[in-house]
């Protein structure tokens, strides 16, 4: 036993426990008093059953509806429009707008790998716990929800009415590969430099593009579920033909 | 009280009650306390919680909510199973047979379909919830990766389960995902026929999707919700901004 914890820890002929080392840091719970704290039971299985309670109702509430069930799988009949699982449709709306290879594969794969790669580049813990971290944080969420809303609303409708390959078609890889890249870089690109104005933090900034890459991934579901009917075209969701619904 | 009315004392005052439950009626600290230690299905609790993280507004329940959606789809699955037999000939029929003369079958059913979109929502909700409230942070990073990765296999198993009433919704759709699996860079027609096992979505695919939604899938997102869980414990709960507190009193300190 050092000198610095003979004060502290007097040793007892009592104790069946010793100190064995002091080291820097702190452990999850230290100074979390008990005026912090509460006991699981009841406080926190109570509510748990509340949850689970509440989403059993909405459950069998729901399942008064009726899972769908269409003919028989027809390899000879294609269904108009052909869609995915409705999660898949923002892959399947970006499979209108560039390469295959890129809507479906490479960029949900990048997005997958740069979610797990967030928690690396976000290191200050100067505001855990708090929603949006600060107010900045919320302004910056806030605007890059609407920036993101604007700019793919107005995407969608300029490749649907005026259309990137009646403009440009050749060769292939300028429509399939360099302006799509050229239009999400050119757009992050600005909206980065929108969100500078706030002088914001590392986290504050991510802020931003996490923002943008949720509105995004809805709103392309949005898009490709309810308002894609024949041939993929953009319909208004009553105008939509039977099966167009991919639930 | 309780622990006076004589019914009560029936129950509870006996060696096949006391050999269940170790501790009495949970309405002290220490059988608090007991009660979470030493029952296997409330021991993955910490015996005490932090106030913070119990706020409706700070989780939305999201969480808890999934992982009960699971349950749920696991129960409703099994139960399925017993009716469905993967093959082209009996699939579809099997399922008509489910809605039409099975008692609860199209309860069971519906309950099971509404289950998995809901979780595939709620799921992503709660990646939502943790980023914007900075749960992701040190030291959580690498349980937000298996976040990250759940989110992934719960869409794997909802698409792998779209297939099997084999009607037109499920064939073409299944059609659709794969074709774009099949445009991987390099290994594209690999992949396409790795998961088909055949050209063209056929009774093959139906076998291997059958497979990957009973047993794969579900197997690995049992482990990873087993880690994810166990982390959140060894990563001292969810996160609460005391924990940004506590940061600026160590800076203070070294200064």
């Amino acid at each position: 036993m050092s000198e610095q914890t003979q004060g502290v820890f007097p040793k007892g002929p009592g104790k069946t426990y010793g100190l064995m080392e002091l080291v820097k840091g702190t452990s999850p719970m230290v100074d979390k008093g008990p005026e912090d704290t509460v006991t699981s039971w009841p406080h926190l299985l109570l509510l748990e059953v509340l949850a689970i309670l509440g989403t059993t109702v909405l459950l069998l509430f729901m399942s008064l509806l009726n899972a769908p069930l269409r003919e028989f799988a027809n390899p000879d009949v294609t269904e108009n429009p052909a869609k995915a699982a409705w999660y898949f449709m923002n892959l399947q709306e970006m499979l209108l707008h560039m390469d295959p290879a890129l809507a479906g594969i490479i960029i949900p794969g990048l997005m997958v790998i740069a979610l797990m790669a967030i928690p690396y580049f976000d290191r200050s813990k100067q505001d855990v716990g708090i929603w949006f971290a600060s107010k900045k944080g919320r302004a910056i969420a806030l605007w890059s929800a609407i920036y993101t809303t604007v700019w793919l609303i107005a995407l969608i409708l300029f490749d649907e009415y005026i259309r990137v390959r009646s403009l440009v078609s050749e060769p292939e890889i300028l429509p399939g590969w360099i302006i799509p890249i050229a239009v999400i870089g050119g757009l992050s690109g600005l909206l980065y430099l929108i969100i500078r104005r706030w002088r914001p933090s590392t986290r504050e900034a991510l802020i931003g593009f996490f923002t943008a890459f949720v509105v995004t991934y809805f709103l392309l579901i949005i898009s490709g579920l309810f308002f894609r009917g024949l041939g993929m075209h953009l319909t208004v969701p009553w105008d939509l033909p039977p099966g167009a619904l991919s639930f | 009280m309780l622990n006076k009315s004589s019914i009560t004392r029936f129950l509870t005052q006996n060696r096949v009650w006391q050999s269940i439950f170790r501790q009495g009626y949970p309405d002290t600290e220490e059988n608090r306390a007991k009660v979470i230690v030493n029952t296997l299905f409330f021991h993955i609790h910490p015996v005490k919680v932090k106030k913070h993280s119990l706020k409706i507004s700070y989780t939305w329940g999201m969480g808890v909510i999934s992982a009960f959606l699971f349950l749920v789809l696991v129960v409703t699955g099994v139960w399925l199973m017993f009716f469905y037999a993967p093959s082209v000939e009996r699939a579809y029929a099997d399922i008509q047979n489910m809605e039409t003369t099975i008692t609860f079958g199209m309860l069971l059913r519906n309950m099971h379909r509404w289950a998995a979109h809901l979780m595939v929502l709620t799921v992503f909700l709660h990646m939502c919830r943790v980023f914007f409230t900075g749960g992701h942070k040190h030291p959580r990073e690498f349980n937000w990766v298996i976040g990250v990765m759940l989110w992934v296999v719960t869409i794997l198993l909802s698409y792998t389960g779209y297939l099997l009433p084999w009607d037109q919704l499920a064939y073409w759709a299944v059609t659709v995902g794969t074709n774009i699996a099949g445009v991987t860079p390099l290994i594209g027609e690999q992949v396409r026929l790795l998961l088909l096992g055949a050209k063209e979505v056929g009774p093959e695919a139906l076998v291997r999707f059958y497979a990957l939604h009973m047993w794969l899938f579900p197997l690995v997102m049992f482990i990873f919700i087993g880690v994810h869980f166990w982390r959140i414990r060894k990563d001292g709960g969810l996160s609460s901004p005391l924990e940004s507190a506590e940061v600026e009193q160590g800076e203070q300190q070294s200064e």
